[in-house]
């Protein structure tokens, strides 16, 4: 009985050993069998406010300033043609009027064409405020008590992620504008048995890479003769720490991920020195700085999954000028953005969804601000034109040309991006099986 | 019974004197002059349970690194880089190996590290972790520094500024 005893448990130790490299973060020996539609998924927060009036219904002038001048400043996004009169969102050629030269399109197929549209979508819950949004998108629930300077109440998606569907952290990323507004706490919550473990590197480009002068040049340590040694010293002084106190939270990137990090930012600073980062043709704001740098880290480390958030639209505060102008800049980027993954990434050509969606709309009634034009400027506090939203997503598997919804008809809720991710990975069953969606989210494909 | 008397008086007398001489000798206090040696006063590494703020951090180890304060200015500067990555550690790593390019930063030269490794361990352990290493720390870097002759005082200053335990105080 001893001997059988023993073969018995020597046969599960081996079994153990051979297995455990491949037991995922859930405990769960393999992935989820769902059938992944892309390996890369990207969800672009179009984020910062943006109305129906001026995007989806492609009304340019006519809601807002009560000047009757329709058209469409997103051809990239939207099929439809642009406005012909009083066109101030373009640059400004030497001598030409202000906003004058709409910016060329790049994309000769629309992302509406090539994709599915949810043309209205409802903010359903809570106020319409930036990072609630913000957070609304990521984790697929509202989180009422979210407040300012906390990480998102429910796990985001790259938690979730993560956690099942075994990525690593540079497998997942939240490429962000600057890094006001919160917005460096949306790579992960705090929620028991998610949380940093679990979480997404997050990048802001524009300050990374505008800190020239305290960062670039950093030495780099020959990973043998320096660096190795290096790390077998911090091994030993985190050993004797951690017997003693307690552990650094933060994001489980290895050490081998440490360093392709800091490679990476070594290499963008050459590309940069270079002119080789792939920018938009037009970069005269920041989100189209950000989209440029984003292409970067798709290019470096071909995430899983990447999330990027823009907000140069907010100026609609104050400038509705400045509001046509990011808005039609974002769309430059978008088209820009999606034409770098199918042209310039092999890796990810093909195989990539990418959602598109405003974390909120803006209000129906401006404000008593005007700007250089005397346009009247729009905020968002919660009414009924702040909670319409659209949705687009296009790639493997999603019907092309197709439009859910309709202004009498709203179709699909601002939560929804979660569990459409997670079902374009693969790990739907998982997320959902979770249970911490918002009880209205679902999959934008089960509203189809 | 005259006799008696006398001597029963003779011997109260001296009985009383053998008291008194036993009280007095028994009140008597000795003197003790305690003298105490100098123990240096560190904190343990078991007391560091609060995160270090990335101001800090910073400020401490250009303090550490430069033996010199931060301008505010940098300071903000470095805060956001330090903000804008989601790796803190990357981040610290990064402005840590930045500034070791600076000719500026104030490192004991390969001749004094080898001269007396254990002063330079001590030291080292005092200007970073602000505490003696024990005695199982000061003998690894002794033997590590042995084992590993290209190791300079650079490596070390590196592996301590970026180490858990620099992170908290």
């Amino acid at each position: 009985m001893r001997r059988r005893k023993f073969i018995r448990q020597a046969a599960l130790a081996t079994g153990g050993i051979i297995a455990a490299p491949y037991i995922l973060p859930t405990g769960r020996l393999f992935a989820t069998t769902n059938p992944q539609m892309a390996e890369h998924v990207v969800f672009v927060l179009f984020a910062g406010g943006v109305r129906q009036q001026e995007s989806i219904l492609q009304r340019y002038l006519a809601d807002s300033q009560q000047i009757d001048i329709e058209g469409n400043i997103m051809y990239n996004m939207f099929k439809g043609a642009p406005p012909d009169l009083k066109i101030a969102y373009g640059t400004t050629l030497p001598g030409g009027q202000a906003g004058g030269q709409p910016i060329s399109p790049i994309l000769s197929t629309t992302l509406e064409e090539q994709g599915t549209l949810f043309a209205e979508l409802l903010y359903t819950k809570g106020g319409t405020g930036h990072y609630g949004g913000l957070s609304a998108g990521v984790s697929g629930h509202y989180g009422l008590t979210q407040g300012l300077r906390q990480r998102p109440l429910h796990p985001t998606i790259f938690e979730y992620a993560r956690r099942f569907g075994g990525y690593k952290a540079t497998d997942v990323w939240m490429v962000g504008n600057g890094i006001g507004g919160s917005v460096p706490l949306l790579n992960h919550s705090e929620y028991p048995e998610f949380g940093s473990k679990f979480g997404g590197n997050f990048i802001a480009p524009i300050v990374t890479f505008g800190a020239k002068e305290y960062i670039d040049g950093f030495k780099v340590y020959h990973p043998d003769d320096e660096l190795d040694p290096i790390r077998k010293m911090q091994a030993f002084l985190n050993q004797t720490f951690l017997l003693q106190s307690g552990e650094l939270p933060g994001i489980n990137n290895s050490n081998e991920e440490k360093e392709d990090i800091k490679k990476f930012i070594k290499n963008t600073f050459d590309r940069l020195e270079k002119n080789q980062v792939a920018f938009p043709p037009v970069t005269d704001n920041g989100d189209a700085v950000t989209i440029g740098f984003a292409t970067e880290v798709m290019k470096y480390f071909k995430p899983k999954v990447t999330v990027l958030n823009l907000s140069a639209v907010d100026v609609c505060h104050g400038n509705f000028t400045g509001y046509l102008k990011s808005l039609h800049r974002a769309d430059h980027g978008v088209g820009h953005l999606w034409n770098v993954i199918q042209n310039q990434i092999p890796e990810m050509s093909g195989n990539t969804a990418m959602i598109v969606m405003p974390e909120h709309g803006r209000n129906l009634d401006h404000n008593p601000i005007t700007d250089e034009n005397d346009w009247f400027s729009y905020d968002h506090n919660g009414d009924a034109n702040s909670r319409r939203m659209f949705a687009l997503m296009v790639g493997p598997g999603i019907p092309a040309n197709l439009r859910v919804g309709s202004e009498s008809n709203p179709v699909g809720d601002a939560t929804d991006i979660v569990a459409t991710m997670a079902e374009i990975l693969g790990i739907k069953p998982d997320v959902q099986g979770a249970g911490l969606l918002d009880g209205y989210s679902k999959s934008l494909f089960d509203r189809i | 019974m005259q006799i008696f008397n006398t001597k029963f008086y003779a011997f109260q007398f001296w009985l009383l004197a053998i008291i008194l001489a036993l009280t007095v000798s028994s009140c008597k206090n000795k003197d003790y002059i305690y003298g105490i040696n100098d123990v240096p006063i560190s904190p343990n590494n078991a007391e560091k349970n609060k995160q270090k703020t990335n101001e800090q951090y910073l400020n401490i180890s250009y303090a550490n690194l430069y033996q010199k304060a931060l301008s505010p200015d940098r300071l903000v500067d470095l805060s956001n880089v330090i903000t804008s990555l989601g790796d803190k550690q990357v981040a610290y790593e990064i402005i840590i190996a930045k500034m070791m390019t600076d000719p500026d930063v104030k490192l004991p030269s390969k001749l004094e590290v080898d001269a007396d490794p254990g002063k330079f361990i001590v030291e080292t352990y005092k200007r970073f972790f602000v505490r003696e290493p024990t005695q199982a720390e000061k003998v690894f870097f002794i033997n590590f520094l042995k084992s590993n002759p290209n190791i300079t005082a650079e490596h070390v200053y590196f592996a301590f500024a970026t180490s858990t335990e620099y992170y908290f105080y």
